[in-house]
């Protein structure tokens, strides 16, 4: 009881900010900018940090709205790392749709540009770094990094997705998860159809009830 | 890699696309990849179909896209831009996966903020969200048999692990700091750079 009220006081002091304030929406941007480089691995591996800007720094979203753009941002064609335009746009939402759409591609934007750079720097330069033993330790070093961020990422996922709508862990959602990885890692069928049984499951109120 | 190709069939690029022609290309890319797997579409339009690089450039691509911070697929749309005009078509490549996956998803968006107090909607995106979770838990172990016999690699991983998922320590710090430490232990001996 005394943990509930609490978390109910903190849910209650963290205050979204106004974006129709220019410095804030500034602000909003400098994070995701300030993000890009470390999107390692492919980009899901900052992940566990939108979820700490969106929902516990900056109050844009609950916990289940996160885990719902999530789901939209992979099941939609494109890029899966579009997720940050949606969480710019949940950000801006208060403002009314015009703010909105401003932070989405402002984030989108931001999350984008300075590993883009670095990206066009690589392609023109690379082949002249062939045998350097930056590039070698670079290559070599930053897998086991991306291995344990990708695990932690999943592991915070789970826990952010799973859940009842009472907030405690949904046992028929974390299976649903379970054998839905499993079947990512032993089958070549296209996650497409996970995603549709799943939202059948779900539709069925077996998931979140 | 990890693609499937087949090696009887070694494409001939057929002079540098227009523009238009890029763009086009990787529209088709991004609109092919409903749910992940994104690559695996690439290779198959790029190398298969429009003929633009050879297979082995194209995995070289992809392994730089892999290495350098940001996503994938854009990456990998900025390596093939670069291999034929420069910047002016790594950009136009990038509008291509971008622009309309990009606005599709913010009109889903808008609607999802709209609509989304209808209880059928809540509980269909519960669903769905526990198989994308599955499908996030799935990537760490897709690349864990590499390392299996690398009990430095391994020990590395589970302080990042550990620090990110107990110790809740932000990922910035974390990987300024074990970045450096990875990237010494992984540093070429002399021996073995002397060719």
């Amino acid at each position: 009881m005394a943990l509930a009220s609490v978390s109910v006081l903190l849910a209650a002091a963290c205050k979204p900010m106004h974006l129709g304030d220019l410095g804030n929406l500034a602000k909003v941007i400098w994070q995701f900018l300030s993000l890009s480089l470390f999107s390692l691995g492919g980009g899901n591996t900052l992940l566990a940090e939108y979820h700490h800007l969106s929902v516990d720094k900056y109050c844009w979203l609950t916990n289940s709205q996160f885990a719902d753009l999530y789901a939209l941002a992979e099941a939609a064609p494109g890029p899966s790392s579009m997720i940050v335009g949606l969480l710019g746009l949940g950000a801006g939402w208060h403002e009314g749709p015009l703010w909105a759409l401003l932070s989405a591609y402002g984030a989108e934007i931001a999350i984008l540009l300075p590993s883009t750079l670095v990206m066009v720097m690589a392609c023109l330069g690379w082949r002249q770094f062939e045998h350097s033993p930056l590039r070698v330790a670079f290559e070599r070093g930053l897998g086991p990094i991306t291995l344990g961020i990708l695990f932690a990422v999943g592991l915070k996922i789970v826990r952010t997705a799973d859940v009842t709508r009472a907030g405690t862990l949904s046992i028929p959602g974390v299976i649903v998860s379970i054998v839905v990885c499993v079947l990512m890692l032993r089958t070549r069928i296209s996650p497409l159809w996970f995603m549709a049984f799943a939202g059948v499951l779900g539709a069925l109120g077996i998931i979140n009830c | 890699m990890t693609e499937p190709t087949d090696p009887g069939v070694i494409p001939e690029p057929s002079g540098p696309p227009t523009h238009s022609q890029i763009f086009l290309g990787m529209l088709q890319v991004a609109l092919s990849a409903f749910g992940g797997g994104l690559s695996a579409w690439s290779q198959r339009i790029v190398v298969e179909q429009k003929r633009w690089m050879s297979n082995e450039e194209f995995l070289t691509g992809l392994t730089v896209a892999r290495l350098f911070p940001g996503p994938n697929q854009i990456n990998m749309a900025v390596y093939i831009g670069t291999q034929f005009r420069g910047l002016s078509v790594a950009l136009v490549a990038l509008a291509g996966i971008l622009l309309v996956p990009f606005t599709l998803l913010m009109g889903l968006g808008v609607l999802y903020f709209s609509v989304h107090e209808l209880p059928a909607v809540d509980r269909v995106l519960a669903g769905v969200v526990a198989a994308a979770a599955g499908m996030a838990l799935s990537m760490g172990f897709k690349i864990l048999n590499q390392y299996w016999k690398d009990p430095v690699a391994l020990l590395l991983a589970a302080v990042m692990f550990a620090g990110l998922a107990f110790a809740h320590l932000r990922l910035v710090p974390l990987v300024l700091v074990m970045g450096p430490i990875a990237m010494a232990w992984y540093w070429p001996r002399q021996e073995a750079s002397g060719s």
